[in-house]
């Protein structure tokens, strides 16, 4: 560690010494420039789309606080690194935002390898690294500097199995699973709560996320003849497998996790997805008015694109940031510190978020049983389907 | 019974999606002996056509497909004219790395003006089921099952019976002696090109409508898929390739069917290793026909290597050894600690690759079972960290020298599809082999580097570390170079025929290749573990294994000094370009494109 204090040695006295040479920075000039957030995600390879999302979320939260006067004064910005959610390239994006002075903290990234790779860099530089889409449960155990606002799977997994057991009545259970860390932990937490709550789950069937073709596993789940299929997947593979189930003549109950919440699981599964019900964090006509700010705003600045389940991740997440930083000031322990003090900040997911210290995450997301009717999301008026 | 019969409909409908895509590959691979990477591309480019015309110009479907043939085929014919063409008297793996560039630089185009979302291309046909068995099938499954018969038909009766036809079959057979009968070997060429991605382009446009849906992650899938169902039916035979896709779809369906959806490409892939091994030129090829590979090493041409002078390579490593000791920023550190790693993985490739003409495109595999290896040894049996690389490394050696071990036979292509299929069955192993690797989960908190009881954590020790391992393995593999066991790899690379001949055994020489290139792979991979903490099988890809091979033909195959000097060029041209944001893989794959074409040998030279 003594490499890393030389090192900052070099660049203070490099940095005083410029700023004696230019005499204008001094406290006037830092609060011209931005306080600046490092992002490191996906915008090219084959979870682009997720990082498009993402910018669209964070453009939005960065305009409200903007007009809402910035943090403290001084405006927000942030710099969003193309890691591909590869390891080697969010490892190299991590040393780059330790060793960058302007960074104060670091969102991202979108996979659990990108992300888990990069966070002993994050931790060992003390950079605040903020993973607001990885529900791994060993992301925020790489130290304390890994705070996460990701739905713990352990809250949104026994909701929907409340939704689709106790609501729906279903009692033998098909459950598919995109085979990825996050899809894994989900069924097991959907499993044990679907169980508690007196259901029997007939068959699990992990798939990977490039299958396209699931007809063969959706022979296996008819013969396992169960009452209800549960989705534990993304829009696009959860829109293909209900097309499918639809097509092969399969006439269950589908539920789904919330993170297929978005226009284009409609878009993509067009009448097949008619009726399936999905466990969400908010919902178009919810009455909080968080969410119908983040909804306005978003169609306003959009064209009138209805936002999904990753641009309110990242939405919450860019408000976070600010309600952190107005804490903690541009300091980076200080901005740690300040995840521990930050609280009630005004979230689409959670209502209101404030961490728990031990676990650096955030409990208590809220919760909105909705079906697809007519195209669509609308609140389940409790009629069978 | 019944969901037999299901599962065979099954197979099938999926096959017949598969076939599409198969039998244009089969088409260029039976002329140009290539393997078209970029055809997933053209397939991709082919549904967002599709999607233009269908929800933006509410073209009617015959209309829609004429279009996305036509500018499909367009497409080919540039593809072939500048990508293709300048390249055909180089190296016969120059237009293989080519078409992986041009697969780059059109995924790439089509995200950037259509963004990464996926999007909805609805079907222009009725909606109708008919009852088959247990299931339905629709309008689209018999058109697209239309299409994919009649167009192998097509071109049987095409190459058996037309003269532009023969002039295909004879270019296919020889190049050289088609030209002296006065063939125009290009036009030929061209014609082929148009006309399988006119197949290409459409299938892509079936399929998207087929699934409601197209996004840019579909091309390398397409691909991988193709090139499978190719093989099996026999590269460059374009019916085997509709067969070998029926199969394909078939034996996937009954996996799913037996052993769970998760197991799925797991069977594709070890049919695909089963009928290489056992029928190397694929299920239907006939006794009587010349292999499509060439006898000889022609696969890889030898070229004057740049000679550097030993004083400019110990210049050279004086001055990366003691780069941590100027103020450079902990980034530039990381990313040539990432160069180092990579290094080490294209010293394995271009051992195996290069010197003794093995062409590997399953590298990555190897660093996939040297990370495991190490993190397991270190976080269950409290191995040091020093030790457990090693471990790794060994495991690599044996474990990868085993698994390739059957397809020492092939040749050329073969053994690079082969290591394909290998890499890919390494990684669903890894996914559903949960007692040991703890699956999707991945294994996390793995201990860092640490060396003699010193934990290596700052980026200036790990570097130095990365670092110090390259270079001892560089001068090891140096020294192997210059030794009788080197002249012999390469003896074996050049004329196996030859060198079986002088009493040289095989398997044996291909198997020490393996057995040295697998410690330097999974030495990498270790360190790699060690340095991410967290590891699961998507961290060691498919993607991994062609930047691996890029690096080692941009190098110079065979070449030391030039796959060192290919890490350090592809770890650092993509972070070089971040600010070109979204652009910059474009950009990537263009300059991949320009050394592809100005120097295929490779910037030093094989060796």
């Amino acid at each position: 560690m003594s490499n890393i204090d030389r090192r900052t040695l070099v660049k203070g006295s490099l940095a005083a010494m410029m700023a004696g040479a230019a005499s204008s920075r001094g406290a006037f000039a830092d609060t011209s420039e931005p306080i600046l957030l490092g992002v490191s995600g996906p915008l090219t390879g084959p979870n682009a789309q997720y990082g498009t999302q993402w910018k669209q979320g964070f453009d939005l939260a960065l305009d409200e606080i903007m007009a809402a006067g910035g943090i403290n004064g001084r405006k927000l910005a942030y710099q969003f690194e193309d890691s591909q959610s590869d390891p080697r390239q969010s490892v190299a994006i991590a040393q780059k935002f330790v060793s960058d002075p302007r960074i104060v903290m670091e969102l991202g990234d979108f996979s659990s390898p990108a992300s888990m790779a990069a966070s002993p860099i994050y931790q060992r530089g003390g950079l605040v690294q903020f993973g607001f889409t990885n529900s791994h449960p060993d992301f925020t155990k790489g130290g304390d500097f890994m705070w996460s606002t990701s739905v713990s799977q352990a809250d949104e997994q026994p909701l929907l199995a409340a939704y689709a057991v106790k609501r729906l009545g279903l009692k033998k259970l098909a459950v598919l699973h995109l085979n990825t860390d996050w899809g894994r932990t989900s069924r097991d937490y959907f499993s044990n709560a679907a169980k508690e709550y007196g259901a029997e789950i007939v068959v699990t069937e992990g798939y990977i996320a490039e299958e396209r073709d699931f007809r063969s596993t959706l022979v296996r789940v008819r013969d396992a003849n169960p009452d209800g299929l549960i989705l534990i997947s993304y829009y696009s593979d959860g829109a293909l497998i209900a097309r499918q189930a639809r097509q092969v003549g399969l006439k269950q109950v589908i539920c789904a996790a919330s993170s297929v919440y978005s226009p284009k699981f409609i878009e993509l599964g067009g009448e097949a997805v008619e009726d399936v019900h999905v466990g969400t964090r908010y919902f178009p006509e919810d009455t909080r008015p968080e969410v119908q700010k983040f909804i306005a705003g978003f169609k306003k600045k959009y064209n009138g694109q209805e936002p999904d389940a990753f641009n309110a991740y990242s939405y919450d997440a860019m408000n976070m940031a600010a309600a952190v930083v107005k804490i903690g000031g541009t300091d980076r322990k200080a901005i740690r510190d300040a995840f521990t003090k930050v609280k009630d900040v005004s979230s689409v997911i959670f209502g209101s978020a404030t961490f728990d210290v031990a676990s650096r995450r955030v409990k208590g997301a809220m919760n909105a049983e909705l079906v697809v009717r007519k195209g669509q999301f609308a609140l389940w008026d409790g009629k069978p389907t | 019974m019944s969901s037999w019969l299901d599962y065979t409909i099954n197979g099938l409908i999926v096959g017949n999606v598969y076939a599409l895509v198969a039998v244009g590959l089969a088409l260029i691979f039976g002329v140009s002996r290539l393997i078209n990477f970029a055809q997933g591309s053209i397939y991709l480019v082919g549904a967002y056509i599709g999607w233009v015309a269908v929800v933006q110009l509410h073209t009617p479907l015959p209309l829609t497909i004429i279009v996305v043939a036509v500018a499909a085929a367009i497409v080919g014919l540039i593809i072939e004219r500048f990508g293709l063409r300048p390249l055909q008297n180089s190296v016969r793996i120059a237009p293989l790395l080519a078409t992986i560039g041009i697969s780059f630089v059109l995924d790439q185009l089509v995200m950037l003006t259509f963004s990464p979302n996926p999007r909805a291309l609805p079907s222009q046909l009725p909606d109708v089921r008919f009852q088959v068995g247990g299931g339905t099938i629709g309008p689209l499954d018999l058109l697209i099952a239309g299409v994919g018969l009649t167009s192998a038909l097509l071109l049987f009766v095409f190459l058996r019976y037309s003269k532009l036809g023969w002039a295909v079959r004879a270019t296919a057979q020889d190049r050289d002696a088609a030209m002296q009968m006065g063939v125009d070997v290009n036009r030929v060429n061209q014609a082929v090109f148009g006309i399988a991605a006119a197949l290409g382009g459409v299938s892509g446009l079936l399929v998207g409508m087929y699934y409601n849906q197209i996004d840019t992650a579909m091309s390398l899938q397409a691909t991988l898929k193709g090139v499978v169902a190719e093989v099996v039916g026999g590269a460059g035979n374009v019916p085997g390739a509709v067969i070998g896709s029926l199969l394909l779809g078939l034996v996937e369906s009954y996996g799913v069917a037996v052993f769970g959806t998760s197991y799925r490409n797991l069977f594709a892939f070890l049919l695909l290793v089963v009928v290489l091994v056992l029928r190397p030129n694929g299920l239907f090829a006939s006794a009587r026909q010349a292999p499509p590979e060439p006898l000889t090493g022609t696969f890889i041409a030898p070229s004057r290597p740049v000679r550097i002078p030993r004083w400019a390579l110990a210049v050279a490593a004086a001055i990366f050894a003691i780069l941590p000791l100027f103020p450079v920023s902990f980034y530039v550190l990381q990313t040539l600690i990432n160069a180092w790693l990579l290094g080490m993985l294209a010293l394995s490739l271009t051992l195996v690759a290069g010197t003794i003409g093995q062409v590997s495109l399953g590298h990555a595999a190897l660093l996939a079972i040297g990370a495991y290896t190490s993190a397991l040894l270190s976080l269950t049996l409290n191995v040091p960290v020093g030790l457990a690389i090693i471990g790794g490394g060994l495991m690599s050696a044996a474990l990868g020298t085993l698994l390739i071990s059957p397809s020492f036979r092939l040749r050329g292509h073969y053994v690079s599809i082969a290591t394909l299929a290998i890499g890919e069955i390494v990684s669903l192993v890894i996914l559903n082999w949960e007692s040991v690797t703890r699956g999707p989960i991945g294994i996390s908190g793995i201990p860092p580097l640490s060396l003699f009881g010193t934990e290596l954590i700052s980026p200036t020790s790990i570097y130095w570390f990365s670092f110090a391992v390259m270079v001892v393995l560089a001068l090891l593999q140096g020294r192997l170079l210059t030794s009788h066991l080197g002249r012999s790899f390469r003896a074996i690379r050049d004329d196996d025929i030859a060198a079986r001949a002088y009493g040289l055994s095989l398997n044996r020489y291909k198997s020490l290749a393996f057995i040295f290139g697998g410690f330097a792979a999974g030495v990498s991979g270790g360190i790699a573990a060690h340095l991410y903490s967290y590891i699961n099988h998507e961290t060691f890809n498919t993607q991994q294994s062609i930047l691996a091979l890029t690096v080692v033909i941009l190098g110079g195959l065979g070449n030391v000094v030039g796959a060192m000097l290919g890490a350090v060029a592809l770890v650092g041209l993509p972070e070089v370009f971040r600010i070109a944001a979204e652009y910059r893989i474009l950009i990537y794959g263009i300059v991949l494109l320009l050394l592809v074409r100005f120097r295929p040998q490779g910037l030093l030279g094989t060796i």
